[in-house]
């Protein structure tokens, strides 16, 4: 286990990758990547668009599945075992490893029927009194209960933009992740609900492997323990966060660190 | 002179109206920017050409569309003030028929007279219609050399001939648009009045809530009332349009576009969509012998074995299957639309949190799509119930009022066919019953349709 994929050198990565590869038909997006995430804290991917930042994120819960064209080479495994086996289950895998889109994209249905709707297909809760537990612990964790208490039955895209998200996280949630990624979840958002979701990253810290990717350097720094910098479809440098936004050992990252490109 | 020549002449004026109004702009405005100012010169030399051809042709062409309808009123005038008019009988028939065989033998459609008052007057109508063709022509050439040399003095470099081609081509584009709107209403206005002259002779609540369907009886002397009661031609039109046609339908319909739109791979969807939607393009008369002469037998013969009575060769189950085929094109290009319109984001937020692909379809994208749906369905009800080929040939004429679907019933538009072919009586309360069903048959699908419009609308909006 190198440095370079295990800045922190913990001994068993919640989430680790080895050499993985990802093609878009003939266009290889991903050029073998390795690196180790852990559970008690948060891991930012950084670098410029079309870096490969949200194809490698799009990995780590098979979300790549969905795209036709897609093909993925190399190992990724989760507590240990390999996420592209066979015996895997995708559906499975995704309730233990959750996302959060870069756009808010709720249901069109009520605040409550969008926190109920994991836990309704995986069976996690048999009577209503089980599923109001789940949907006030999901939203009280998302940060949203007290503004939405009183208007569960709302339509969820009634909210405004910044309570759309942590309704999306609350909604992640609800089905006990182990893991939650965030593919840009403050892009669409105002510095002031951007506030509010980084307040709830650091809440959620501990609690789930976070791995959020990120366009906003600053808000990597704020957010993140660890940070990967990826580059054309490279992981150029990974390391702890505080060292890479000072002391970066690879030119490439000191050049995007210092705005010379991105 | 003859039409195409004529027209060929206009056509050639035109050109070289276009021409030399052209080669005239072109030099007076060398001339005027010579002075420097920007504002000398407006339109192009094109324009200027365009102006004086339009004045030279369209007066022109207007007044022989004009003169080919007075014309032959004139002729007809002339050849009756003729000496060899005067022999002709009195009354309006014999002597409208002697005329029409003169000039048709004049005009060469007819070659030998039955009459022999015709042949005689065969010369004057020729002179006639020569004389005053010959005017035609002559007043339509000087109408065009007048409008062209009045659009020829106005060519200025300052005169605004792309302004006035504009305006014709913007009136051109609204007439066209016009003739379809008027059409629409003219339509509507024969409808209402020959429904109107129905309603006088037929109670419309007698009409409209009666359930005894027999024209022929009022046909027959027995009387209106009792004869035009609606009622089972409303039903039947329902049972096979909106009920058993929907039941093949909507399931089949939906179903297939959501195997387009989310598990079909592109290859099989770039074959099978087109594939689908060339249903839409049968003729309904092939349909309409396909249920008649195959699935009617086959679904009576099955009756019968299963021991129902009532069962029919002309079913409404048959017609109801094969029209249901015929509108799954509709249901299901609506559908995929609508489904294809949900953002991939909801599918993608239902994907991640381990919803499989069809969770994801019935919990997420249906009731998202929903909207789109029913608006598709009511339009392919509306084109169901209006359909006319299917149901003439295959569900037969009998006015019952049942639930059976193996039973003949019939419908608005096969009564209407059926009232409408053959010698017909147009002061008759059966005759004039076929437009008071037209009418009905308008309004619903008029509602169907705005409403089926305004929910599609609505929901596009909801994911802009």
């Amino acid at each position: 286990m190198t440095e370079a994929t295990n800045p922190l050198a913990i001994a068993n990565p919640k989430m680790s990758a080895r050499d993985v590869k990802v093609f878009y038909g003939a266009k290889q997006a991903i050029k073998g990547v390795s690196i180790d995430v852990d559970m008690d804290h948060v891991t930012a991917f950084i670098g410029p668009s079309g870096c490969g930042k949200s194809t490698f994120l799009r990995t780590l819960n098979r979300m790549n599945d969905t795209v036709a064209s897609a093909r993925v080479e190399g190992t990724i495994t989760l507590d240990g075992d390999d996420i592209y086996s066979p015996s895997m289950d995708v559906v499975q895998l995704r309730a233990r490893v959750g996302m959060v889109f870069q756009k808010p994209n709720p249901f069109p249905k009520s605040i409550y029927e969008n926190i109920a709707y994991g836990p309704r297909i995986h069976g996690l809760a048999h009577a209503k009194a089980d599923l109001d537990v789940i949907v006030e612990k999901s939203l009280r964790r998302a940060g949203l209960w007290e503004e939405v208490k009183d208007r569960l039955h709302d339509s969820g895209t009634a909210l405004s933009g910044g309570q759309q998200q942590r309704l999306c996280i609350g909604r992640a949630i609800a089905v006990e992740p182990e893991v939650i990624l965030m593919d840009e979840p403050c892009s669409a958002l105002d510095p002031i609900a951007t506030a509010k979701i980084e307040e709830l990253i650091h809440e959620l810290r501990g609690r789930y492997a976070i791995v959020i990717v990120t366009h906003n350097m600053q808000q990597a720094a704020r957010v993140s323990q660890c940070t990967a910098f990826f580059h054309l479809g490279d992981l150029v440098e990974y390391g702890v966060t505080s060292d890479i936004f000072t002391n970066p050992t690879q030119e490439r990252t000191k050049d995007y660190i210092t705005g010379r490109y991105g | 002179m003859t039409g195409p020549a004529l027209f060929l002449l206009l056509a050639g004026l035109g050109a070289i109206a276009w021409v030399s109004a052209r080669a005239r702009a072109m030099r007076l405005q060398t001339v005027a920017r010579a002075t420097g100012r920007r504002d000398a010169v407006h339109s192009l030399p094109g324009y200027h050409g365009w102006y004086v051809a339009l004045w030279a042709i369209v007066p022109a062409v207007l007044f022989l569309a004009v003169w080919s309808n007075i014309a032959p009123g004139l002729v007809t005038q002339a050849v009756l003030a003729d000496p060899a008019a005067q022999s002709l009988p009195a009354d309006d028939f014999s002597r409208s028929a002697i005329l029409g065989e003169a000039r048709a033998i004049a005009t060469g459609a007819q070659a030998g007279a039955f009459n022999p008052l015709s042949q005689g007057l065969v010369e004057p109508y020729r002179a006639a219609i020569s004389k005053y063709g010959l005017a035609g022509a002559v007043l339509a050439i000087v109408l065009a050399f007048a409008g062209g040399a009045y659009a020829f003095t106005r060519v200025r470099p300052d005169f605004r001939a792309r302004t006035r081609v504009e305006r014709l081509v913007m009136a051109t584009l609204l007439i066209a648009s016009l003739i379809a709107i008027v059409t629409t209403v003219g339509i509507v206005a024969s409808l209402l009045w020959e429904s109107f002259r129905f309603f006088s002779m037929v109670n419309p609540l007698d009409f409209l809530f009666g359930t005894k369907w027999s024209p022929q009886s009022a046909a027959m002397g027995y009387g209106n009332k009792d004869a035009f009661g609606a009622v089972p031609l409303f039903w039947g039109t329902i049972f096979i349009g909106a009920i058993i046609a929907m039941v093949v339908a909507i399931p089949l319909g939906l179903m297939s576009a959501i195997y387009l739109t989310q598990y079909a791979q592109p290859v099989v969807r770039k074959w099978m969509k087109p594939t689908l939607e060339m249903l839409a393009g049968v003729p309904t008369v092939v349909y309409g012998y396909f249920a008649a002469l195959t699935i009617a037998p086959a679904l009576r013969d099955f009756a019968v074995m299963i021991g129902i009575h009532g069962a029919s060769s002309e079913s409404a189950l048959a017609a109801g299957l094969v029209m249901g085929v015929m509108i799954i094109p509709f249901v299901s290009s609506m559908a995929d639309d609508s489904i294809a319109a949900v953002p991939q984001s909801m599918r993608d937020g239902s994907l991640a949190m381990g919803a499989t692909t069809s969770e994801t379809i019935r919990k997420v994208l249906i009731p998202a799509a929903l909207p789109g749906v029913v608006g598709g369905v009511l339009l392919a009800v509306s084109r169901a119930i209006g359909e006319t080929m299917i149901v003439v040939m295959a569900a037969g004429l009998a006015a019952n009022l049942t639930l059976n679907p193996f039973a003949s019933v019939t419908t608005v538009t096969t009564q209407i066919v059926q009232l409408l072919t053959g010698d017909q009586e147009f002061d008759s309360a059966k005759t004039l019953a076929a437009f008071a069903l037209g009418l009905v048959l308008f309004i619903v699908t008029l509602l169907l349709n705005i409403v089926a419009l305004r929910v599609v609308k609505k929901y596009r909006e909801a994911y802009e």
